[in-house]
């Protein structure tokens, strides 16, 4: 968890505006992200959270400002974008398993296609993820036969297979039943303190004091607020945010 | 009604406590004035047909009531004696639910019987099959003359029969063994993939189902060679260097297109195979044209079942690439053309179409509509606005969506005709494209344009995290579709695609309107022939079942696909 300070910037955000048609969802945000570090993303409905961690891995793209991962600058060129994406893998809310394929077809898919490995490595390193989120048995069973908490892990066995250095967490718990929530929590846990680089939207409190390293507050398409976990929750400093903790930790 | 009555009140002491003869009667008869009166109604038709048909013929007639009110019987004894047995209650159910559906079904039973022994008597009990008796003094008046459908006209002085006009319509006879030859090829291949998917080799064996796979997608090539034949010219020197040479590029080209898109590996073998496969399949080719192996048939003198096959399967085949084409364009996210590019183009063939072509256009303008036509280039405008207003400059969602919409507003019968009228015009003076290949372009054209539309369709019915997981997990676009998307795209769609193949199948017995003899159009001419003069009936009710069976198949396997592809859902 805590971070080598003289990790590198593993992502670095400057100046990122994103319009959507007329309106501007993101006004300018900045952001570095250094190797290794566990961000969570905090801030009302409509603040701009997933539209800036979709822009991370260009789901959507951006209108001014740079984004760089890995010194690769994130640009209009395909191969740039392919070669970020196999950096950086995202968790989605709604899991967006593939319902044709089964589970082990879901995760190798990517492998064999993209990073081009034999079916056999792939099935292999497949395997031991899915051991890893603790579902091996359902290897061979299609997502619409398991649980949600199961699909999830599932899908972020999917992600990891991949091998990428940074985890875009999209508020993942938010589809589950309360009785699930933990496991998919105890998995993203057991990542960051791996050493894997993580940016989560989440509103799970506990994760973000326990595991995260720095929380990020934004309102309006905007940063208000940055700040290790710890000070974080003790004396917020920005009115907005002092109203949405009271409103999040009221419940 | 009687029987539903007398089974009533005879069993009316017996009856359970759920029973209630005055709700039952309130529901079936009296609830209103007009179920009184369709009641009564249905009676009285039910009582007369019967009565009829029991007179006409009384045997079958009295086998049928004696099931119905077996029928009858094991729903009663359900709903009275709560006896419920499965069997009863499909049929209480669906049968005689109420006292007039148990009318109508015996209505129905009574004349689908009696339909069914008429077409029995026609079609096979009073029917001759021999060809030998297709004259008019031997026909028999009240069956059917079936037998010159199937016998040859081998010899015109005798009269014979029109399968081969059926069959193969004015092509030349000498040539019916490559017809007979390419027919059995594509039965072949059918029945060995049927088998290999029914025995499970096909998942089993990879050999087995890549060379099948190989044998169909060379089938086309094959079908080509056999039913077209290959051009050779003696004047020309066999083997043209330039287009050696062009071919060699082309195909070097395409493989590093592919390679570029990630969908072929790079290799020293793939360079190899893709450098000598144009020369090689040049070569033979030209080799194959010189041994007039396979001479050229004029395919305008292509007709019947094979006519039709030929341009439904084409039809098929080609609209569905094509349409798929039209719908990924049309709902391409490509990044539009910037208006500083677009204006200033726009601009400059305006000016530069009002600079050359509008005076000349004026001074020969004889009315208005000439003149205002001599200001044609105001349209480059409005497309430049239409483009970069409604497509923000995405040309390929333009171009989709122009083609798509234009092709849907005009009638088959119109585009055909423009297929074979204006079809040479769009080539270099002096090309004739034979009608089949006009009109097979023609119909694609259109069936593809309504295929985008389904296809489209689909693909929107896709929720949008699909194609954002593939995104993520770094799939590039081709891998996306044909990985995630196009899987359950098609699952989704099959029923309307098959439904849309039916219809292309039936509806290419529009080209006899254009003066193709597929079987329609030569069943025409068939009946119109003075020694099959009075046959109609024969010919029209051999084709709608030949029709109805091959559209059935296609439906049947659709519903089986469908089934199939849902594993897991
Ligand atoms: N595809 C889109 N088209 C237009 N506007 C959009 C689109 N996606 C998001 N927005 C708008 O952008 C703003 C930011 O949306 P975003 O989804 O990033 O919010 P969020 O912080 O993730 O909210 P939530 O907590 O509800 O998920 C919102 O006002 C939203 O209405
Ligand atoms: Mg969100």
């Amino acid at each position: 968890m805590a971070v080598n300070p003289t990790a590198e910037n593993i992502i670095e955000i400057r100046d990122v505006h994103l319009w959507y048609g007329e309106f501007e969802a993101l006004k300018g945000v900045n952001l570095t992200v250094k190797q290794g570090e566990v961000i969570v993303l905090l801030g009302p409905s409509g603040s701009g959270k997933s539209t800036f961690i979709r822009a991370i891995n260009r789901l959507e793209e951006h209108g001014r400002g740079d984004i760089t991962v890995k010194g690769i600058p994130l640009t209009h060129d395909v191969r740039d974008i392919a070669e970020i994406r196999r950096e950086v893998g995202m968790v989605f809310q709604q899991f967006n398993l593939f319902p044709h394929l089964t589970i082990m077809e879901n995760i190798t898919l990517a492998p064999i296609n993209v990073r081009k490995w034999s079916r056999e490595k792939a099935e292999e390193i497949g395997m031991k993820w899915l051991t890893r989120v603790g579902i091996p048995e359902q290897a061979n069973k299609y997502p619409g036969q398991l649980s949600g908490g199961q699909q999830q892990r599932v899908a972020i066995a999917r992600t990891l297979t991949m091998e990428p250095e940074v985890l875009l967490f999209d508020e993942p718990t938010s589809a589950l039943d309360p009785e699930m929530v933990k496991e998919v929590l105890e998995v993203m846990s057991d990542l960051a303190n791996e050493g894997y680089t993580i940016l989560a939207v989440t509103h799970e409190m506990g994760f973000a004091r326990g595991v995260a390293d720095r929380i990020i507050f934004m309102d309006y398409g905007r940063i208000l607020e940055t700040g290790p976990s710890d000070e974080f929750f003790e004396n917020p400093k920005h009115d907005r945010l002092k109203l949405f903790l009271s409103q999040i930790l009221h419940h | 009604m009687t029987a539903i009555t007398q089974s009533l009140s005879q069993f009316k002491g017996s009856i359970g406590q759920h029973f209630r003869w005055d709700y039952f009667l309130q529901d079936n008869v009296t609830s209103s004035i007009w179920l009184t009166i369709w009641v009564a109604l249905l009676t009285m038709v039910t009582a007369v047909y019967t009565i009829g048909q029991v007179a006409s013929s009384p045997v079958p007639t009295l086998i049928i009531i004696a099931i119905w009110v077996a029928i009858l019987g094991l729903a009663i004894a359900g709903g009275l004696f709560q006896k419920h047995t499965k069997v009863g209650d499909w049929l209480g159910s669906n049968l005689v639910g109420s006292i007039s559906n148990a009318l109508l079904t015996l209505l129905l039973m009574l004349w689908l019987a009696s339909a069914f022994r008429s077409v029995l008597s026609y079609a096979v009990i009073n029917a001759t099959f021999d060809p030998a008796l297709t004259a008019p003094e031997v026909r028999t008046k009240d069956g059917a003359t079936w037998g010159w459908l199937a016998a040859t006209n081998s010899n015109p002085e005798v009269i014979g029969g029109a399968r081969d006009l059926l069959l193969y319509g004015r092509l030349d006879r000498m040539f019916v063994p490559r017809v007979k030859a390419a027919g059995l090829i594509i039965l072949a291949l059918a029945l060995l993939t049927v088998a290999a998917n029914k025995t499970g080799v096909w998942q089993s064996k990879k050999p087995v189902s890549q060379g099948l796979t190989y044998a169909w997608l060379l089938s086309p090539l094959i079908l080509f060679i056999l039913l077209n034949g290959v051009t050779y010219n003696p004047d020309k020197p066999l083997i043209n260097f330039s287009t050696l040479i062009m071919g060699t590029i082309g195909v070097l080209l395409l493989y590093g297109f592919s390679w570029w898109q990630k969908i072929v590996k790079y290799s020293l073998a793939n360079v190899i195979v893709a450098a000598v496969a144009f020369p090689i399949f040049y070569v033979a080719w030209r080799f194959l044209a010189q041994s007039q192996l396979f001479p050229v048939i004029n395919v305008d003198t292509w007709g019947g079942l094979m006519l039709t096959l030929i341009i439904a399967a084409s039809v098929i085949l080609l609209s569905f690439p094509v349409g798929l084409i039209l719908a990924m364009g049309r709902r391409s996210e490509v990044r539009g053309i910037p208006d500083w590019i677009t204006w200033p183009l726009v601009i400059i063939f305006t000016v530069w179409g009002f600079k050359t072509s509008t005076p000349g256009l004026l001074a020969d303008a004889r009315n208005t509509i000439e003149t205002l036509i001599a200001f044609w280039p105001i349209l480059i405008v409005a497309i430049g606005y239409v483009i970069q207003q409604g497509f923000k400059g995405n040309i390929v969602a333009a171009f989709s969506t122009f083609f798509i919409e234009t092709i849907r507003g005009v009638p088959l019968i119109t585009l055909l005709f423009m297929a074979i009228i204006m079809a040479p015009f769009f080539f270099k003076s002096g090309t004739v494209i034979p009608n089949p290949y006009a009109v097979i372009i023609g119909y694609t054209v259109f069936s593809a344009a309504y295929m985008a539309e389904l296809i489209r369709g689909g693909l929107q019915a896709i929720p949008q995290g699909q194609y954002e997981a593939a995104d993520a997990l770094g799939l590039n676009t081709l891998q996306k579709m044909r990985f995630v998307i196009f899987p359950q795209a098609l699952r989704i769609l099959i029923p309307a695609l098959v439904g849309s193949f039916i219809g292309n199948f039936k509806s290419s017995s529009l080209v006899s309107i254009v003066g193709l003899f597929d079987l329609v159009g030569i069943a025409g001419s068939v009946v119109g022939n003075a020694q099959w003069l009075g046959l109609k009936r024969e010919l029209y009710y051999g084709m709608a079942l030949f029709y109805f069976l091959v559209s059935f198949t296609m439906s049947s396997y659709s519903r089986r696909l469908e089934a199939k592809l849902s594993t897991g859902q």
